[in-house]
């Protein structure tokens, strides 16, 4: 079985580890003065960047990268952490924050050095009370202690962190949102370009950060890029001579949730397969599985036979899925698909913001024709027009075969990817929240097919509490085979 | 809303404390606006609700129209803008809490306080008579490891079961 590798999590357990003293005997704010003491900000930047650091929020975008956009002749630069997680199924950043918080407080000293940054805002989910207390101990502590203020231990660098509390709105977790939360408005995201890196919070250039990613770079920094890159597989993007490497390194901290016997999180090296991840979870809780949502719950679902796909950027964006945040659900055999979906499409009608018409109409239309797909008033029509072809006495002419049409579903993917396109990736609305509402709606009608039919068809009422699956699982698995390709390429 | 047309029965002011705090607040941020959000959770821990006081007076802290807080106020979810229950108990409803029966702690919240479920433009429907709960359904709250969640006010409760709610209730 695959083993935990608990390197952010390390001391998560370790009682006292959120006060200064006892994290202090864990090695606590060591790495950043040996990145004071042995680097220069541009060396730091680099390395992370050669570490392969990708950001765990949800793009999974190269942090080094991101990192080189922010132009380091505007003053002042901001550093906004990213701990409004409320993407359903995660919940690793809670954690942090409850109990090691002045892990992050160091990672955000080191991410301030390298970018010359003297001013961090975290903003903390509105909800998260216990962890904004801890938080704010921790960092009056650190004040305390002179690891943040002015003239931070003698190095003559300026460094604040002020906690910032959000209001209960999932799309302030956006970049651009959070940033327009912060500023004191509604957390409405802006159009892109510029990116946040160039104009952000207040116009001046920001890098948005969440927890876990800022959470990796002390132990980037005190362990060595080698080491970090030895965790995790480094692909070759074949679409490069020679190709180019891809690295997903580093340990994840998988949220695993739903029909397992041991939720929680677990630390580990990225790219573990499903089945893998499961297991390391107590096994499932039932007799086989059904469905796996990878990144939360706008990752578009992978079906009994994608069961081996590495949970790891690379892959499952091959597997046109995404990581997103690491949140994983698991459903059993017994779950029923169409009210998976329709709780999903409720949470995004709740959550748009309303900028964007695509999105402010459309969300809540989805949600209309899961809702009622699932009460059995599904719009189906059997079509008797003549349909030609040999008919039984041999001849040409209208063999009397009727068709059926779902109508219903047929309108599901159009609104769906008119909000944004699955297919070709574009999106007619401002954020990528548009993507997060067709990715699921479309790849889970298109996977389950036979389930959403059969709903319609039968009119077997659902409610809202995950009901009982409408089709016997062979009936999935038959049509699933069909559809989606046996073998994922080969990556290393 | 333009501030005459605000009928405002008694003025709002922060205590002691909270004016002590907002003055500390203040000077995070390069421009007033951006104390917004903070400024809000303040006055609503003070007076219960936000009230059109509260929204005139955070408007003249920050320097701002009453109509910009009244745009903010109504976008987030955790600003009230009508008296609520002295206990908030939220349930969240979300997928991976429903894959583990949230539903059944629902039905046992609403039968055993006899209320329904709050909605966003009519927090009465859900609050109490005698004034002490407002039960309303949220969206995930980040402990999907421990599902079955609500949120009691400021504390977590975890893995509820319909009798775990039964003894929390009678604890309050
Ligand atoms: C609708 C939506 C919601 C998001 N919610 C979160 C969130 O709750 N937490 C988070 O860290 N990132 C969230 N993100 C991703 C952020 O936009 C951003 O990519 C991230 O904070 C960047 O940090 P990273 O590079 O360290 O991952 C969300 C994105 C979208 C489109
Ligand atoms: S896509 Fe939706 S959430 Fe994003 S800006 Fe547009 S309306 Fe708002
Ligand atoms: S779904 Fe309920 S806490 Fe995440």
């Amino acid at each position: 079985m695959v083993q935990e590798r608990r390197i952010l999590y390390e001391h998560l357990d370790v009682p006292d580890i959120n006060t200064f003293e006892v994290f202090r005997q864990h090695d606590g704010y060591t790495r950043f003065e040996k990145a004071i003491a042995e680097y220069q900000p541009e060396e730091l930047a680099q390395m992370v960047w050669d570490a392969g650091l990708k950001g765990r929020g949800g793009a999974g975008f190269s942090t080094g990268e991101k990192w080189s956009f922010v132009p380091r002749d505007i003053e002042p630069r901001y550093l906004c952490c990213n701990a409004d997680e409320s993407e359903p199924g995660t919940f690793s950043n809670r954690y942090v924050l409850e109990k090691n918080p002045h892990l992050l407080i160091e990672g955000i000293l080191i991410c301030c050095y390298a970018m010359g940054i003297e001013t961090t805002y975290i903003y903390i989910r509105g909800e998260f009370t216990l962890g904004k207390k801890m938080l704010d101990a921790a960092i009056k502590e650190a004040y305390e202690q002179g690891y943040l203020g002015e003239n931070v231990r003698g190095t003559g660098l300026n460094i604040n962190i002020y906690s910032h509390p959000g209001a209960g709105a999932y799309i302030c977790g956006e970049e651009t949102g959070l940033i327009e939360s912060l500023e004191g408005k509604r957390g409405q995201p802006r159009n892109k370009p510029p990116f946040p890196a160039v104009q952000g919070v207040f116009m001046k250039p920001t890098v948005v950060q969440n927890v876990e990613t800022l959470c990796n770079l002390p132990f980037i920094v005190g362990n060595g890029v080698e080491w970090y890159t030895q965790m995790g597989p480094t692909y070759g993007d074949a679409r490069f001579d020679p190709p180019k490497p891809d690295p997903n390194t580093g340990t994840k901290l998988y949220c695993i949730s739903g029909d397992v016997n041991e939720p929680g999180v677990y630390e580990l090296e990225l790219g573990l397969t499903c089945t893998e991840l499961i297991e390391v979870a107590g096994g499932l809780r039932g007799e086989e599985v059904k469905a796996v949502i990878p990144g939360g719950s706008s990752a578009p679902i992978l079906t009994h036979y994608e069961l081996d796909t590495r949970l790891d950027f690379t892959s499952l964006t091959l597997a046109k899925s995404m990581l997103g945040s690491g949140g994983i659900i698991v459903m059993n055999e017994t779950r029923n698909i169409v009210d998976c979906l329709l709780n999903i499409m409720k949470f995004y009608a709740h959550e748009s913001c309303g900028q964007c018409t695509p999105c402010r109409w459309g969300t809540p239309w989805v949600r209309d024709i899961v809702q009622r797909i699932a009460d059995g008033e599904g719009r189906q029509t059997t079509v008797t027009r003549p349909k030609f072809g040999i008919t039984e006495s041999g001849r040409w002419g209208d063999t009397g075969e009727t068709e059926e049409i779902y109508e219903d579903l047929d309108l599901l993917e159009n609104v769906a990817n008119n909000i944004a396109n699955v297919d070709t990736m574009t999106w007619n609305t401002i954020c990528v929240f548009g993507i997060a509402v067709s990715w699921p709606a479309v790849s889970y009608m298109r996977k389950f097919r036979p389930e959403f039919e059969a709903a319609i068809r039968e009119s077997k009422l659902v409610t809202l509490s995950v009901a009982e699956a409408t089709v016997p699982p062979e009936e999935n698995y038959a049509y699933q085979q069909r559809i989606i390709p046996k073998e994922m390429a080969d990556l290393e | 809303m333009s501030e005459e047309i605000i009928q405002i029965e008694t003025p709002f002011q922060f205590n002691e404390d909270n004016k002590r705090e907002f003055d500390e607040l203040i000077g995070r941020y390069p421009v007033k606006e951006a104390a917004m959000l903070p400024t809000l959770h303040l006055a609503q821990r003070q007076e219960g609700y936000i009230t059109p006081a509260v929204m005139k007076y955070v408007a003249e802290l920050l320097e701002l129209s009453v109509m910009k807080v009244k745009d903010v106020v109504t976008f987030y979810p955790m600003f009230f803008e009508e008296p609520v229950g002295k206990y908030v108990i939220r349930i969240c409803h979300t997928l991976p809490c429903a894959l583990r029966d949230c539903k059944v702690v629902l039905d046992h919240l609403k039968e055993k306080l006899g209320t329904d479920v709050a909605s966003e433009t009519n927090l009465a429907k859900g609050t109490t008579e005698d004034g002490k709960f407002t039960l309303m359904k949220v969206e995930c709250l980040a402990s999907c490891d421990v599902a079955p969640v609500i949120m009691v006010n400021d504390d977590l409760y975890k893995n509820l079961t319909p009798e775990k709610v039964d003894e929390l209730l009678d604890n309050l």
